[in-house]
């Protein structure tokens, strides 16, 4: 089934709602979910993934501030999804790095790393280039880079394999985020060989596939959708002869 | 697309926000030349587009297939129309109706036969359909059963339909939804800005609806030679320009003029720099005179425009008193350097509000070469982004000075907190519900922005009393639920008129101004309220015909005065038939 943009953001927005997120957040999370998907990045196969854990979270507690100092903080996401509060650890890393030139953010713990992207985005629009990077702890053990130049819509993605596991035994679920605000960072993303499964997603390629969104409209999966129609129905209230007068119409024509 | 207008953008000799966003003002505009139907007039006249019928498959109700194509400098478009059958108890305005008269589209280049055939299948059901990516408006109308029969009726006996019938409705089609914007599968909004013939807000949805109104004449034509062979006549062309299309309208508006704060801003912001550089102009006995002749014409609109709605009906006779003392104070005031000036002034102290926003839509319409450039810059990309590292006390200074309405909301308060506004199950239809009485409140929509900003003050005062020096994220992260309030906030705090001043919860909120705000920006005359918060209107009554779109006898100026649409004479005519022998 094929929806527009703007359906696609309008539903997840109100399903985002339905769940229990707050405006502010079930706007942002829908952008980025959105946003995702019109790039070829797969948003809604993310949400998807996601979504029984969304579900059953806790939507009131907001990401907990670990540390901060002038140019670095960590904040701790609480095994929440990156759709939710985090958004406002990123504005956190955005403030700092406007005071100081350059920031780094950590944010620990969090879900739906993926989805990020689509927040950064905004990032980049504000005049701010940022650099995420984060590891997928389970195996294959890779490593996601990307990047954003200020300014630009699209950014350069990189996703490789590891040759070899570390002997790491912390549970490695969160991301890091560098942002400056003068210079570039990372001018070229591929990294020096060896690099295994090698996925380099450029901005061309991203902006096709947002060019093609618009005109042929976004491909989703009907199951998801409709879970999502389901969802977005619980802000609605229900109809009674006393509602039908509060939208002040008649019920037949009269000229 | 231009980017939203910012606080820092010239602003010599605007009216304030605090006088120009009063609801009460917003609800009380006329349609002007910056509105969004005389705006495609002008641009379809100028480029000369061309509105040709290519298919008109009708039988002798009036039911089947006709499609338009509409020719611009660099594309074309199909707008395709299904006429079929409705039951009369399925007729009905809402926005919950599931059949209508007729059902239509607006397409990207040639609706072609598998298009079509897509489009039979699912423009028909509307909402309940999937729309094809290159359907660019959907939409769909129910005739004026009394019009159309009348008019029928008199056609088809050789006749021509007494104008008066226009002038009491002024329409044979009446719409109830226009949907743009990638609504059910058509196409995005994003795809429409980069597309020269569009790109200004709802172009596209109004080039739909005046199709529609060639549609009703061509179809009545048809049915009186169906009804008639030998003695029906066409309708006469005074008549077909006399003749708009309807819409139906309710809460729905309400939604997206406060989910849009920064597009309504650029809207009002082009509207009163147009204002600022026709007041500062000098009038002189040209001016003077075309002002006094506006009026008039005005004054005989408002006149002429008939509604059973008891409040409209007082609205439009208080007005029109208002113009005709503005017709005697210009009689008696010479043309000078100062006239425009001295009157606003005098007609803030004798005037209504309606009158006084019809002067000011009168002096727009006096010096079209300065307004005209304004009809590209009332479109914006809408971002609403925060800035983060803003001092939370800098915060709280700005809802003070740029929000200082808001904050006379009582939580405690029982007016101040009487409406809630939600979507019913019943296709989202926006609603409001009394709060205690009705049930709902839960799930209310946020759109009563002013209560809003006062208990995020509230919040804010809280938190700077333990965090002088905090940055706003940081209030952020302790009251994450504020994040939407001051991320809006701090954009619309920074562009010259800002929100909508008012409670939208209060006891006394009227919706028909909301309504009334949106739709004069899109060009309505004859406001038509049939309770408080449900109104019809008509558009494009007195606009040019598709056939005189490239005539080069006919000067732009000339067909773009079509404003404020008077009554033709029916003897005029009368005397016309007769001459041509029914020959029109």
């Amino acid at each position: 089934m094929k929806v527009s943009y703007n359906e696609l953001q309008g539903l997840s927005r109100k399903a985002f709602i339905g769940i229990g997120f707050d405006d502010g957040d079930a706007s942002d999370a829908a952008d980025m979910v959105a946003w995702m998907e019109a790039h070829g990045l797969n948003g809604l196969a993310a949400l998807g993934k996601g979504l029984d854990f969304l579900l059953n979270e806790d939507k009131s507690q907001p990401p907990k501030l670990i540390y901060q100092d002038a140019d670095l903080c960590v904040v701790d996401a609480q095994n929440k999804t990156i759709l939710g509060h985090a958004s406002l650890a990123i504005e956190l890393g955005y403030a700092k790095c406007r005071a100081r030139g350059l920031s780094v953010t950590k944010i620990r713990h969090c879900h739906n790393r993926m989805l990020i992207v689509g927040y950064l985005s905004r990032i980049a629009r504000r005049d701010m280039s940022v650099t995420a990077f984060w590891r997928n702890s389970h195996e294959p053990l890779t490593e996601i880079l990307v990047s954003f130049k200020s300014g630009e819509a699209e950014p350069e993605i990189c996703m490789y394999g590891l040759p070899s596991i570390p002997d790491d035994t912390e549970p490695n679920n969160g991301i890091t985020l560098v942002m400056v605000n003068h210079v570039d960072l990372l001018p070229n993303l591929k990294p020096e060989a060896p690099a295994n499964d090698l996925i380099l997603q450029n901005r061309a390629a991203m902006l096709d596939w947002h060019e093609r969104s618009l005109v042929d409209g976004i491909e989703v999966d009907t199951v998801l959708w409709e879970r999502l129609k389901v969802l977005a129905t619980k802000m609605l209230v229900e109809a009674s002869d006393d509602s039908r007068q509060g939208a002040g119409a008649g019920t037949t024509d009269n000229d | 697309m231009i980017s939203a207008t910012s606080a820092s953008a010239p602003h010599d000799n605007l009216r304030p926000a605090s006088e120009v966003m009063k609801l009460e003002r917003l609800g009380s505009m006329f349609a002007s030349r910056l509105s969004f139907v005389r705006s495609l007039m002008r641009k379809m006249i100028a480029e000369s587009w061309q509105i040709t019928n290519t298919v008109f498959d009708l039988d002798s109700k009036g039911h089947g297939l006709a499609i338009y194509r509409i020719t611009t400098p660099g594309n074309y478009y199909e707008c395709v129309i299904f006429s079929r059958d409705l039951e009369p108890e399925q007729r009905s305005d809402r926005v919950i109706a599931e059949a209508w008269d007729v059902t239509f589209a607006l397409v990207e280049g040639e609706a072609e036969s598998s298009l079509l055939e897509q489009m039979a299948a699912n423009v028909p059901l509307q909402e309940a359909g999937r729309q094809h990516p290159r359907v660019l408006v959907l939409s769909r109308a129910n005739r004026s059963l009394r019009n159309f029969s009348q008019f029928l009726a008199a056609l088809s006996a050789g006749k021509q339909p007494d104008p008066g019938w226009l002038t009491a409705v002024g329409y044979l089609y009446r719409t109830t939804a226009v949907y743009g914007n990638g609504k059910f599968g058509i196409a995005d909004f994003a795809r429409l800005e980069r597309n020269p013939d569009f790109n200004r807000p709802f172009a596209a949805q109004m080039l739909a609806v005046y199709v529609l109104r060639q549609f009703s004449v061509e179809q009545l034509n048809h049915l009186a030679k169906v009804q008639s062979p030998d003695r029906a006549v066409p309708l006469h062309p005074e008549l077909q320009r006399y003749l708009g299309i309807g819409n139906s309208t309710g809460l729905g508006m309400a939604p997206f003029l406060i989910d849009h704060p920064q597009l309504i801003q650029q809207w009002v912001y082009g509207r009163e720099r147009a204002l600022a550089f026709a007041r500062a102009e000098p009038a002189n006995e040209q001016t003077h005179k075309a002002l006094r002749s506006l009026m008039a014409r005005a004054l005989k609109h408002l006149q002429q425009t008939i509604t059973e709605d008891e409040e409209q009906t007082l609205r439009n006779r208080e007005t029109a008193k208002s113009v005709i003392e503005v017709i005697e104070w210009l009689d008696r005031t010479p043309a000078h350097q100062g006239l425009y000036k001295e009157l606003i002034s005098w007609a803030g102290n004798h005037c209504s509000l309606e009158a006084q926003e019809l002067i000011n839509t009168m002096l727009i319409e006096l010096y079209p070469e300065l307004v005209e450039p304004i009809d590209d810059e009332l479109g914006c990309q809408e971002s609403m982004d925060l800035k983060p590292d803003m001092k939370a006390s800098k915060l709280r200074d700005l809802i003070h000075e740029k929000f200082d309405w808001a904050l006379s909301y009582r939580e405690d308060c029982p007016d101040d907190n009487y409406w809630f506004w939600y979507r019913s199950v019943e296709k989202e239809e926006p609603r409001l519900g009394i709060r205690g009485t009705e049930s709902g409140a839960e799930k209310e929509l946020a759109l009563a922005v002013g209560p809003r900003i006062s208990r995020c003050l509230t919040k804010l005062d809280e938190f700077l009393e333990s965090n002088p020096n905090a940055i706003v994220v940081e209030f952020l992260l302790a009251n994450p639920g504020q994040k939407e309030c001051v991320r809006r906030i701090q954009t619309i705090g920074d562009t010259p008129y800002g929100e909508i001043r008012a409670n939208l919860w209060h006891r006394d909120m009227k919706p028909m101004h909301l309504l009334r705000t949106k739709l004069s920006f899109f060009g309505a005359s004859r406001f038509d309220p049939k309770s408080d918060r449900w109104v019809r209107i008509t558009l494009f009554q007195g606009a040019p015909l598709p056939c005189e779109l490239n005539d080069p006898r006919l000067p732009l100026h000339q067909l773009d005065d079509w404003g404020f649409p008077l009554e033709p004479g029916l003897e005029s005519i009368v005397n016309d038939q007769k001459t041509l022998g029914g020959k029109l």
